[in-house]
């Protein structure tokens, strides 16, 4: 908890003009109800403009939290985070019912902050049924706040309400390599919805993101074999990128032949010139 | 909370005529009759509760010329069991109810509050007290709303002044609701606890004003906002009267329009008949546009910027991932057509 609150102070002070500042110090000394109402308040005394950073630069902005990112939030959602951390932790029931507060009664961008705060807080077991909830949320922005750039789910989820968060970017359209440990969390129950999805896709004449096809490459079975070969002949040359990425992946032998019909393809995959990160498109 | 449901006053909306002889004072006018008139004037009801407002209000009061109304927090007609509702009805206040006004071109902002019929049941009170102020900092929010007395309990005044110390520390001005009986002296003890507390009394608004409040009320410095409400003891002939004989100085008109006989064009047709009375235009301005909006802005919420520049709603807009367009529906349609299609 310190620690984290070093890493995140020093950020957020970084961005903060002096006044703000002060605000947020005095703020932070504060009892229970004075911090909730103040992570309300913030508006009224933080900007609203955007802090962006070089991913790369502070791609863990806490150390020892890999993939808790702030690029792109606004200083206020920043702010609410950083008040949240500030709340007593114990005694248990008292914190929880102060968070659980906060989440009855917030607005849009309250819940963003909120569900953008999970992975920082004392407890995180016990915010797995909101964070699962907000999952299934139809509002855009808490669906985002939780599923994108966010460890926490990688971290909590079971299988069944990942392969839910990660289904419902797809069906979404939105960009899945923002979904934080996407490769590790990958799954075969995972891959034949996937695969079923993509079936009904193409049976409705419409397209998937080619990217999509990484999450299935490592469990394809001998039945998506001319899924594959319609793959390699389709007009986009993503797609066809992405079937050569899913047969290299494959320890099939069927699929390795198959690849090796397009030497060009497999070349530039042997030589680290293609791979999943070439397809990361992002969708307006 | 034991009422006798069969007891008309136990049951009042914003107002209620104890004297059922009383003659209304509201007339029927339509829109043809008066559209010229207000040509071109814009218009801000600073209280009414589009919670019991249908969409069709909305169209019209658009059409009207209203571009921005303020929604205080009240009594929804009957008791709430719970802090559950208390708190799903403040949300619906800053959330739903608010996008559903963007969808009509009308700005929305609301005052939160715990109303003084409820202040009367003290256990459920205590609570909504301390979820009140997450309510009260929200952005959009104008004020602490409606609060004051009804029955002029001892429990109504309890809330009523840890309310005004809410408003104190929020910065935020405070829109009070007068009682319906016994109001003179209602209104009185309303503005000296204010003061008492240390309220500037330009942060103050008085509502339901009639001839026998206003005078003291903009003597002691205060707002003094009067509703149009058909039956009532306030109809828009006589408010004309009031604004001859008061002028256009911290007074302002509203609708109150809420589940009760009302009409959410109270002030657009104020203001015609104010224009064929001969009031001048500046005036007109000011206490059905400018003075609410003086009054309010302290609140550091509201940018005329949203409401003074015109902007097309976009149909395509959805809160919480809802449209309040069912099915393949237009956002206008054509009241005047036979066929509803
Ligand atoms: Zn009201």
């Amino acid at each position: 908890m310190e620690n984290i609150l070093t890493n995140l102070t020093q950020f957020l002070f970084e961005e903060t003009s002096v006044a703000e500042r002060a605000w947020l110090e005095v703020q932070a000394q504060s009892n229970a109800l004075e911090l909730m109402t103040a992570f309300v308040a913030a508006p009224r005394f933080i900007s609203k403009k955007n802090v962006t950073y070089d991913s790369q630069v502070r791609e863990n902005l806490i150390s020892h939290l890999p993939g808790f990112q702030a690029d792109g939030w606004n200083l206020v959602r920043l702010s609410r985070v950083w008040l949240l951390l500030h709340l007593e932790s114990e005694p248990k029931e008292q914190f929880i019912k102060n968070i659980e507060t906060l989440f009855d009664t917030a607005e849009l961008n309250e819940l963003v902050a909120l569900y953008s705060a999970l992975p920082l807080l004392p407890y995180p077991w016990e915010w797995l049924a909101r964070a699962t909830d907000a999952v299934r949320s139809n509002m855009g922005f808490v669906f985002d706040a939780i599923s994108l750039k966010n460890p926490y789910p990688e971290l909590y989820f079971p299988e069944a309400a990942w392969n839910q968060l990660v289904l419902k970017t797809i069906f979404n359209g939105k960009p899945i390599h923002w979904i934080y440990g996407l490769e590790r969390r990958k799954n075969k129950e995972l891959s034949i919805s996937i695969f079923d999805f993509i079936s009904e896709r193409y049976a409705a004449g419409r397209k998937v993101p080619a990217q999509v096809w990484r999450l299935v490459g490592s469990f394809v079975e001998e039945s998506t074999y001319p899924k594959l070969v319609q793959l390699f002949a389709s007009k986009e040359k993503e797609e066809r990128e992405a079937a050569a990425l899913v047969c290299f992946e494959s320890k099939n032998p069927q699929f390795r032949s198959l690849l090796s019909k397009y030497p060009e393809l497999e070349l530039s995959i042997q030589n680290g010139d293609l791979d999943w990160s070439k397809l990361e498109s992002i969708s307006e | 909370m034991c009422q006798n449901p069969n007891e008309p006053s136990k049951n009042p909306s914003h107002f209620e005529s104890s004297n059922t002889t009383e003659e209304p004072t509201h007339r029927d006018l339509l829109w043809e009759e008066y559209q010229n008139l207000i040509e071109g004037m814009r218009f801000f009801d600073p209280h009414i509760h589009m919670v019991s407002r249908t969409t069709d209000d909305y169209q019209m009061m658009a059409k009207a010329g209203i571009v921005a109304i303020i929604e205080p927090a009240f009594w929804v007609g009957q008791p709430r069991t719970g802090l559950a509702s208390f708190k799903d009805y403040y949300s619906s206040l800053v959330g739903w109810e608010r996008f559903r006004s963007s969808q009509f071109g009308i700005k929305h902002y609301c005052t939160m509050g715990l109303n003084s019929r409820e202040a009367n049941n003290e256990r459920l009170a205590e609570e909504v007290m301390e979820i009140l102020p997450l309510f009260a900092y929200k952005e959009g929010v104008v004020g602490i709303g409606e609060i004051g007395f009804d029955d002029q309990t001892v429990l109504e005044e309890k809330y009523y002044r840890l309310q005004l110390e809410l408003a104190k520390k929020a910065k935020l001005p405070v829109q009070i609701h007068t009682p319906h009986r016994d109001k003179k002296r209602g209104t009185e003890r309303s503005m000296s606890i204010a003061l008492e507390h240390g309220l500037d009394p330009s942060w103050v608004v008085v509502d339901h004003n009639n001839e026998e409040t206003v005078k003291s009320v903009l003597d002691q410095g205060f707002w003094a906002a009067f509703t149009i409400y058909p039956f009532t003891k306030m109809g828009n002939e006589r408010m004309v009267a009031v604004v001859e004989k008061y002028g256009s100085e911290r007074i302002m008109i509203n609708s109150s329009a809420d589940w009760g006989i009302s009409d959410p064009l109270a002030i657009p047709k104020t203001a015609a008949l104010m224009k064929q009375r001969g009031i001048p235009s500046d005036v007109i301005r000011m206490v059905t546009y400018q003075n609410a909006i003086d009054a309010f802005s302290k609140s550091g919420q509201i940018d005329v910027a949203d409401f003074e520049i015109e902007f097309q709603p976009d149909p395509n807009a959805k809160f919480h991932g809802n449209s309040i367009l069912r099915g393949g529906q237009q956002p206008v349609i054509s009241k005047n057509s036979l066929l509803i299609q």
